[in-house]
């Protein structure tokens, strides 16, 4: 019995596993390509500035210089530099930051990626919770105030950018009533550590931020569940449990569970774009994240750098989508089960 | 018979008051600069004033008049929007039917590239690809933000119409002898020509939400003013933290109000052609 199951639930996060992995291989071959496909060659402008640049400091100049030579390997034909760039890629070797330089890009972007995750993933789970709950209220009492109050709300507040609803908060929160720090990620002068204080600190840090996602997020979950819910609700089980008299939550409860499957995929999809907005957010919050990072690579046109944060992040959004496949998996009875998606 | 399909929508309080919201915000971007025809580049006001009669909305640090901004800001963002929505409804109108009508090889071909492009994080990338461009144009902000947006739209496209393909009528015709072409344009695409107007408000959003995010991440449109780009100056300049509220407050309500009233027209929309969300 067991084996039956597990052979539909392999087949199908194999499926998906592999997909994920040509995904990636594309993703890291587009970061090769556009700064070599791109007209005028960013990267050899690049170079060249550096090189004149060379008054200043001549050894440091040309050692930076020799190392970017090094490692985009400009001068080898492009298939080299291509397997070059794909092995470096997969050991986690990104190069050396310009701006940074001699640090490699991977010691730059391991201590600001916590922060990042810190502030993303909290935030994204708890709006999808809050949101997906208030959307099948109102999907459930559908035609009333609560469903018209909930869905014009959510209308209004998914279309607020998370980083002009966390100005708007910082304003009102934090210069005028003065009621919570209004940048950083905490009180500047300390230095992170393992203490209780430095913690709090840090908290009372994180909720203008964390509430400038949240809120945002949860309208688009709210308006997605609340349509899946009053789908559900023509359902014939729904019908023949009314009939049976079964009570209003019983019901609920399992309108809620079925419709909330498709947002479990929604997840997986949105996190690129929540990504996105979580990093305009901290360049806004001047939060110490890989946001924070990028803005300064990008404001120095450090390519490695920015080439590094890019393989990283893209990256880590296919392991969370690979996780969120899984627990798809692990939900929804018809692939743990093993029966095709028509019957 | 188009004026009584349409009839239904002029009942519901939602639609009208979302598309009066709608033609408001196009006026101001297309009737605004003409009413108030203040060079949105010149630099010639005291600096940093709250709004006044003189200058309706404050000036910035550089003393750049705010109005004249946010207006022609209004007319690029939504002309990026419209030209986001062309561009991804083009790709997605293209790949979806052929997809769906040919099926076999050429659908899985299709959809691959489709979803390998629907995985890959569009913002992310368009990030990356502005990076490497030093002239940035509104052109080329919305074309990176439509050739990047339309995979769930081609998507869900394919599906609806390998729904309709299947339908007796269709059947009918392909007996008759249409080609694909005849089949796609006289049988298929009516029957999804809501849905597609739909999508194409929401990629107008997207491209408008888009170029704000590009803007703010320092990607934006290299000449000219957008919203957008209204908004990462007073980020740059900390008009948050100083408290210069009308230097971000305008482009952000102008932002909101635009897209959230094209959301809601297409859920008015939605509730009054689709017989499954009509209320009973």
């Amino acid at each position: 019995m067991k084996s039956y199951a597990l052979k539909p639930f392999l087949k199908y996060i194999s499926r998906k596993f592999i997909f994920l992995l040509v995904t990636y291989f594309i993703a890291i071959t587009i970061v090769f390509i556009l700064p070599r496909a791109i007209p005028g060659n960013p990267l050899s402008t690049l170079l060249r500035q550096i090189f004149q640049q060379g008054q200043a400091n001549p050894e440091l100049i040309r050692s930076v210089h020799k190392t970017l030579m090094e490692e985009f390997g400009l001068g080898k034909p492009w298939y080299e530099q291509y397997i070059d760039f794909v092995t470096r890629a997969f050991r986690g070797d990104f190069g050396t930051s310009i701006s940074s330089y001699p640090k490699k890009t991977l010691e730059l972007i391991i201590p600001v990626m916590p922060w990042t995750l810190m502030l993303l993933i909290p935030s994204i789970i708890t709006a999808w919770i809050i949101g997906n709950t208030l959307g099948a209220i109102a999907g459930y009492k559908r035609g009333s105030f609560t469903d018209r109050f909930t869905l014009n709300f959510s209308l209004i507040v998914s279309q607020i950018p998370y980083y002009w609803l966390g100005m708007l908060l910082i304003f009102t929160l934090s210069v005028k009533l003065h009621i919570f720090p209004g940048q950083g990620g905490y009180s500047q002068g300390t230095i992170p550590t393992f203490t209780l204080k430095f913690i709090l600190d840090m908290l009372y840090h994180y909720i203008l931020p964390f509430l400038s996602i949240v809120i945002s997020a949860l309208g688009g979950w709210a308006i997605g569940t609340r349509v899946l819910v009053i789908y559900e609700l023509d359902a014939d089980y729904v019908n023949f449990g009314e009939l049976l008299g079964l009570k209003e939550k019983t019901v609920f409860r399992y309108i809620f569970r079925n419709s909330i499957l498709p947002q479990v995929t929604g997840l997986a999809l949105s996190l690129g774009g929540a990504l996105g907005g979580a990093l305009i957010t901290e360049i806004i919050f001047n939060y110490p994240g890989t946001g924070y990072l990028l803005f300064r690579a990008l404001s120095t046109l450090d390519y490695p750098l920015i080439q590094g944060i890019f393989i990283i992040l893209i990256g880590s959004i296919y392991l969370a989508n690979f996780f969120v496949d899984f627990l798809y998996a692990l939900i929804d009875p018809r692939i743990r089960l093993g029966q095709s998606e028509g019957s | 018979m188009w004026l009584a399909m349409f009839k239904p929508l002029f009942k519901s309080k939602k639609f009208l008051i979302s598309i009066l919201i709608f033609i408001f915000i196009v006026l101001l971007g297309l009737v605004g600069p003409i009413l108030y025809p203040v060079d949105p580049t010149s630099y010639a006001g005291p600096f940093e004033r709250p709004p006044s009669r003189e200058f309706p909305l404050g000036t910035d640090t550089y003393g750049g008049d705010l109005l004249a901004k946010v207006l022609n800001g209004t007319k690029t963002s939504l002309y990026i929007g419209f030209l986001t929505a062309v561009i991804s409804m083009s790709i997605g109108i293209i790949i979806g039917p052929i997809s769906a009508i040919k099926g076999g090889v050429v659908d899985e071909i299709l959809m691959s590239f489709t979803n390998i492009v629907l995985t890959i994080p569009n913002i992310l990338l368009a990030i990356l690809i502005a990076t490497y461009l030093k002239v940035r144009s509104a052109e080329v902000i919305a074309f990176l933000l439509g050739a990047l947006g339309w995979p769930w739209f081609a998507r869900a496209v394919r599906s609806q119409l390998l729904s309709l393909i299947n339908r007796e009528y269709v059947k009918l015709s392909r007996m008759a002898g249409y080609n694909d072409l005849r089949l796609a344009f006289e049988d298929l695409i009516p029957g999804i020509a809501t849905y597609a107007f739909m999508s194409f408000i929401l990629f107008i959003n997207g491209g408008i939400l888009g170029e704000a995010g590009l803007s703010l991440i320092g990607l934006g449109p290299t000449k000219g003013v957008s919203l957008g780009l209204v908004l990462q100056w007073a980020v740059l300049m900390e008009a948050v933290r100083r408290g210069i509220w009308w230097w971000f407050v305008p482009p952000g309500v102008i932002i909101v109000a635009l897209t959230s009233s094209l959301l809601m027209i297409t859920t008015a929309m939605d509730e009054v052609f689709n017989p499954r969300l009509r209320e009973k």
